[in-house]
This record gives structure tokens, sequence and C-alpha cells, in this order.
């Protein structure tokens, strides 16, 4: 009971403080190019962006569940929630995106020295630094240990050579998180090590990689003789592979709650469906097949989210079923392809073109969606890894050959 | 879902009282039983008196009040050893009808009957081969209740039986009958799930045979009652598909083919891996309904359908591909993945099929 009253106060003051402190322009469906990104290259899209972020940031809500003095807001698993529903329930935008937040942070909590978390994580939920991953290769993509970029032993330097594809946003970035290779001379996992390089270092160059639906924020980052003070090992040397598998752990949540990261469709699906079909039999759609398969999309979108709801009360409840956090990836990239080819069908002709991201053309804008969506099934470890993924870990069959 | 310490002893006693008394060895045993049967009625009250009658009535009608989440537990339970019991027919539905359906001195005169198992009952609403409750025409008249029901679940072992009828003056209403009433005739069939389902033909059942449940509240604690019903079910067939998703895990480590355990094989792997998201994904549904139950909040209806339609479709998929997966032995009688099997498709029609779910589910957010 007194947990009770205690949460329900937390979340009068919750709502108290975000309906004082978020703009109104800050609660409405987020668009791409208003998203808050931190690092050197910040840029405010209004006045109002610049508020949220700097009344967030300073009651550290940036990273809710990180501790005070790593400048997150130090909020139990519980408390996050609330805020994370107040903040749904008035629309308010994230007040910063990045990948040092998401993904680095969380490894950096768990295997980066006291230095480390104060030199860099705080950083991080001040949106100074802007971090980018440099995971896959050009020959390793879902055998990912096969990583070639080499880091010598160069004094108290490394001297890095080699190169990393799929570096999200990277032209954008000011530091990279990378795997690299440290000793080639035993299994591929064990020669790993998990590094921290600033972008600005001599060596270093990026160039962007256009996807099927058009301009995209992936790039290639080339590294050449780069040297990378030795202190920017996270973990141990050769032992990177367990902070990568950290990182791995997030990406995937991450992932799995990709959509509500998102740009929000001005319209949803349902509106949609009723503005195009609605109860009419139209020449060569039936409206009954739609609604169906509307219907079992909806019923596993919400089943996908009470699914990570009940991963999450668990993990509170210290009772965690280890192989449920594994499904959330597969199941909810699933549904977001599902729903956006439903989306196709439901636009018909008036669906199929892509044209420009400036464009505000909101089919357009749904097209595009549904190509960038193509890559949420390959990225942070395909579909069927997480397959192989689940058959080893939760089901324990035995060995295949793959990992 | 997490149970109180509380609800997981509960659950456990009644586990292990049917691990040693309804296995499914059991079930083999009822389908060569006499028609009549439905069920072992002593084995029921022993049950009764383990509390499964009263997890969720509330206190203040003499219930246990141990919330909708333990009843869906136990209904687990049941499903994992496919034990035939009136769970579904007497204590959720016929007991659920009751008490939300019935006046105060109705709940009164029935219900410590059915709580302490000297009697139990079922719900007769069918009247077409697919699940459609809203269609009824069994109708009193002057010379009485007169019509046909179908799909009674366990009806020949019922000593109550609710029926939803129409009055004289064409009001809905249910009203409750004594299964030996005269002008009821009793047809029952053992389908294919090994389990009881009876014809009801009423011909001039007398008025004063009949109690009627009437009045404003009936028809939502009706919904509410088969919204029940249909969770619990799902709940039943979740406990069974992961009963027969374990069998297959383990069948894949033991069987060896090509001088390896076909478990090694990636083909398969993949089509586990992918039974049991299914799985997982069918449990939060029918759990988030649950708990609806229990909390009083959201959309019950809707939370529901989901449940029941994302369950048909979850165990008819770990159904069809454990008989796969199982090879030749797969589709003998010898081994039990045909009873689940054909459990599963009689659970896909009782309480609406996946169609029938989805087609409530696009009304309740009107599309």
């Amino acid at each position: 009971m007194k947990d009770r009253d205690a949460s329900v106060s937390f979340r009068r003051d919750i709502k108290f403080w975000l309906e004082k402190n978020c703009p109104i322009s800050q609660r409405q469906p987020i668009v791409q190019k208003e998203q808050i990104w931190g690092g050197r290259q910040r840029h405010f899209h209004s006045d109002d962006a610049r508020l949220w972020f700097e009344a967030a940031r300073d009651r550290g809500f940036t990273a809710p569940e990180w501790p005070s003095r790593y400048g997150g807001a130090g909020l139990s698993v519980d408390q996050a929630k609330i805020l994370r529903e107040e903040m749904q329930t008035l629309g308010c935008r994230p007040p910063l995106y990045d990948q040092g937040l998401w993904l680095l942070g969380p490894a950096l909590l768990a295997f980066g020295s006291e230095a480390q978390k104060l030199q860099h994580l705080p950083a991080i939920c001040r949106g100074e630094i802007r971090w980018a991953q440099g995971y896959s290769e050009p020959c390793a993509g879902s055998d990912l240990a096969n990583l070639q970029t080499k880091a010598e032993d160069n004094g108290d330097f490394f001297k890095v050579n080699g190169s990393k594809i799929w570096t999200t946003k990277a032209d954008k970035a000011d530091w990279i998180f990378c795997l690299v290779r440290t000793d080639d001379s035993g299994p591929k996992q064990q020669g790993i090590s998990f590094l921290l390089i600033d972008l600005a270092s001599a060596g270093v160059s990026v160039t962007p990689i256009p996807l099927l639906g058009g301009e995209s924020d992936f790039c290639q980052t080339f590294f050449s003789d780069v040297l990378v003070p030795k202190d920017n090992l996270v973990g141990e040397l050769h032992g990177g592979w367990a902070v990568a598998k950290e990182v791995l752990r997030h990406e995937r949540q991450l992932m799995a709650s990709f959509e509500s990261m998102a740009e929000k469709p001005k319209e949803n699906i349902v509106d949609l469906f009723k503005q195009h079909i609605g109860n009419q039999d139209i020449h060569g759609i039936s409206n009954t097949d739609v609604r169906d398969r509307l219907a079992t999309h909806l019923m596993r979108d919400a089943a996908v989210k009470h699914l990570g709801e009940r991963i999450a009360r668990q993990r509170e409840a210290r009772c965690a079923d280890p192989g449920l956090p594994l499904l959330m990836k597969y199941l909810s990239t699933r549904e977001v392809q599902q729903k956006n080819e439903i989306v196709l069908d439901i636009l018909g002709a008036r669906g199929l073109s892509l044209s420009s991201p400036d464009d505000p053309e909101l089919y357009d804008s749904m097209v595009r969606q549904w190509a960038f969506d193509k890559a949420l099934t390959i990225a942070g470890g395909t579909s069927e890894i997480q397959l192989n993924i689940i058959a080893k870990r939760a089901l324990e069959l035995p060995f295949s050959g793959s990992s | 879902m997490i149970l109180t310490s509380e609800q997981k002893l509960f659950t456990d006693s009644l586990a292990s009282f049917l691990s040693s008394h309804l296995p499914v060895a059991a079930l083999r045993v009822l389908r060569d039983a006499p028609l009549s049967t439905a069920y072992d009625r002593d084995l029921w009250r022993q049950m009764v008196a383990l509390g499964v009658s009263s997890i969720t009535v509330p206190t203040a009608l003499g219930g246990a009040e141990f919330g909708w989440l333990a009843m869906g537990a136990v209904a687990q339970e049941m499903g994992r050893r496919l034990s035939p019991t009136p769970l579904l027919s007497s204590a959720v539905l016929a007991q659920g009808a009751l008490i939300q359906c019935a006046n105060i001195d109705q709940i009164n005169r029935y219900l410590p009957d059915l709580l302490n198992g000297s009697e139990v009952w079922t719900v007769a609403f069918e009247e077409c081969v697919h699940f459609s409750p809203e269609k009824v025409s069994t109708k009193m008249s002057a010379r009485g209740l007169g019509g046909g029901k179908c799909m009674v679940l366990d009806g020949a072992a019922a000593d109550r039986v609710v029926i939803s009828a129409l009055t004289a003056q064409g009001q809905w209403g249910l009203c409750v009958v004594e299964a030996d009433a005269p002008g009821i005739t009793q047809t029952p069939a053992r389908l294919m799930d090994g389990r009881q389902y009876v014809d009801f033909e009423f011909t001039d059942v007398p008025q004063s045979a009949c109690d009627w449940f009437l009045g404003e509240t009936v028809a939502t604690g009706w919904t509410q009652t088969l919204n029940q019903g249909m969770v619990v079910l799902a709940a039943e067939m979740l406990g069974s598909a992961r009963e027969l998703f374990e069998r297959t895990v383990t069948y894949l480590k033991e069987r060896e083919q090509f001088d390896v355990k076909i478990g090694s094989f990636q083909a398969l792997q993949h089509r586990a891996a992918h039974m049991y998201s299914e799985l997982e994904l069918s449990q939060a549904a029918v759990d988030a309904a649950l708990a609806s139950f229990d909390s009083g909040r959201g959309d019950h209806s809707a939370l529901a359908s989901a449940a029941k339609a994302l369950t048909n479709a979850c165990f008819q998929l770990i159904s069809d591909e454990a008989v796969q997966m199982h090879g030749g032995m797969g589709v003998t009688d010898e081994l039990d993945i045909g009873l689940f099997l054909k459990r599963s498709r009689v659970c896909n029609q009782l309480l609406g099929n996946a169609y029938w779910h989805r087609r409530r589910y696009a009304e309740r957010f009107e599309f």
C-alpha cells in the first residue's frame, strides 16, 4: 500500500513537471528532421526543442535509469516506466536521440572503468558528444566475430586499420565505439577488443551509403593508421566480445521498441483503412480480407507490447525468464513490416512513390517507412540469427554448426 | 504472469492433484467410457474441496477471491494434461452467469451448492454450427419453453442448465432449468477430443421449471461471462500447447537420424524457435486479458478476442508441428500427440473461431 501511495505521488509529480517543462510543440508526433540529436554538431530545430532538451537534461531525464553521478536521474524500473507512460500520455517527444545513450552507455555501466564512466556518460546525457557504432564489416555481417579491422600495439596507443560498415549517422557523430581485432592466433571470438575512437582523429574518413529507399543514415567508416590511446580500451584486452554482446542485447531491445522512436505516422493504420476502404467492397480488394489481416496485426502488435511489459515486470520482481527477451526483436520487427505491407495494400497505386524525404506528402513518407523498415529484420542481428540464438539459449537444442 | 505466493501454493497443489489423478491417460479412459460420462464427478468433488470452484468468487459470496490469473494458471495445468473437468462449463460459464446475471436471491439459493460441489451446472447458448451467441430462437410460450441448443459442454452430467432464451414477451434472458425437467431431451455425443457434447431439445418445458435471470444487467453480465470463458479456454489451450511444445523439443533432442540428433538441424531449430515465440506471444495476450478481469480495466471483449484468436492459431501451429516433427510416431494413437491435435481443433470452434474473434476485435475498434 505504501509502495502504491509512493508511486501515485511520483506519478503526480512527474505529470506536473512534464506539463510545466515540455512545451506544447514538443508534444506533437515526432518528425524526423525535428529529432534532437546531441554532439558537437548539435542544432535545435526550434527554441522549444532547446528548452525541452535542457529541462530534461538538467533533471537527468535523458537517461532516466542511469545513476545521477553519471548524469542520469537514478530512477527505478517502476519509476522509469511511470515516466515513460506519462510522456506517452502527453505525447512528449524523446528529449535526446543518441546511440551513446541507447547502446554504449549500458555497456560502459557494465564494463567501463570508473574513469571511463565519468569521462563519457555525463557527456552523453548532456548531449555534448554523439556516438556511432562500429560493428559490422564488409566481410563480417551475421558472422560478426569474423571482423578484420586491426588494432596493433603501438606503445601508449593502438594503431587501427580497416573499415566498418552500416555505421549509422557516423558522418554526424563525434566518437565511435568499435570492435577491433587485437589477436588472430586463437578462436575468432577471443581476439576481439572494444575500443572508443574519436572520429576527429587523423586517418578517419566517413562515406554515406544510399539504400533502396533513397538517401540513408548509413555510412562506411574507414580507419588508416589511426592512433587511439590505450586508456580507450573498454573491458579486457582481447575480451571485447563480452562487451559487444551486452551492446547487442541492448540493440535488440532498442530495435524491438524502434517503432516508438521512429517518426510517428500522421495517421494511424485504422484511420487509413477507414478512409480508403471502409465498409465498401472495392473492386480488387475486399474489405473483409484487409480487416481480418489488420485485426490480426493489431492483436499481435498489442501482444508484443504485453510481452515487453511482462519482461519488465519479471526483471523488477527478479524472476526473469531469460528466454523471453530473446523473442522481442524477432516478433516486433515482423509486426512492423507486416503493418507496412498492409498500408501498401490499403493505399494501392497511391502508395508507390518514394519522392524525397523533404516532401510533406503523407503517403510517400509511409512508403519511405516501408522501404526503411526492410532493414529492421537485418540490422542488429538478422531474424535468422535471432532464431539461432533462441534455439540455442532458450531451447538448448544441440549445436548445428552455426551460431 | 507473476503469481503471489498464495496463488502459487494453490495452483501447485492443484497441479500435483491433476498429475496423480487426471494425467493424459485419464482422457484415454474417458473416450472409451459410455456416452453418458463427461468426467469423473468424484474427482471433481475432490478438486472442489481444494477450492477450484471458488477461485474467482468474491469472498462476500463465500468464494476465495484468488483472481483470474490464478484461474488461468489452473486452466493451463488442466490443459497440460488434457484433464476432462467441468471447470469451463460449470465453474466459469454457469457459475459466472449466475453471479453476473442473477439477482441476489437466486445467487443465495444456488451458489452454495456449486461452491461445495454438490451441484454441477452447464450452459446452453449455441444454436448454430458456428459460434453465434446472439442468435437465440429458443423461446417461452404459453405451452412452455421450446427450441433447441447444441454443443452443450458436459451436458449429460449437469444437474442444471443455464439456457439463453426469449421470454414469452420476446425479452432475451437466461433461464435455469433442472437437466431432467419434463420436456428436455438430450442427445450426447463424444467428439474427437474425447469430451462429451450434448444437443438439447426443449418441448414444452413448463414455465414452473424455469427460473429466469432478467433485467438490464443480464446482457453485459452474459457478455462478460462469455469473455471469461473464452480466456479460460484460451489459457487451457495454451497449457496444452506448451506441454506439446515441450514434448516436441525433448523429442528433437533425443531422436537421431543421419547419425545426429534431429534437433541439430537448423530447419527444425528455426521452426522450434518460431513456435516458442508464438507460444509466448499468446501467453502475453492471455495474461493481459486475465489481468484485465482482475483489475476491471481495459476493453475486456477486445482483450478476450485477441487472446482466443491468437491462441487458436498458436495451438494449431504447435499441434501441426508436433505431429510433423514426431514423424511417423506423430500420427499413431500410441503417442499422445494426436490427442492434443484433436483437442486443438475442437477448441478452435468452441466460444468462437479466429474469424469470429478478429471480426469482433475490428468492431471494438470501429473498423
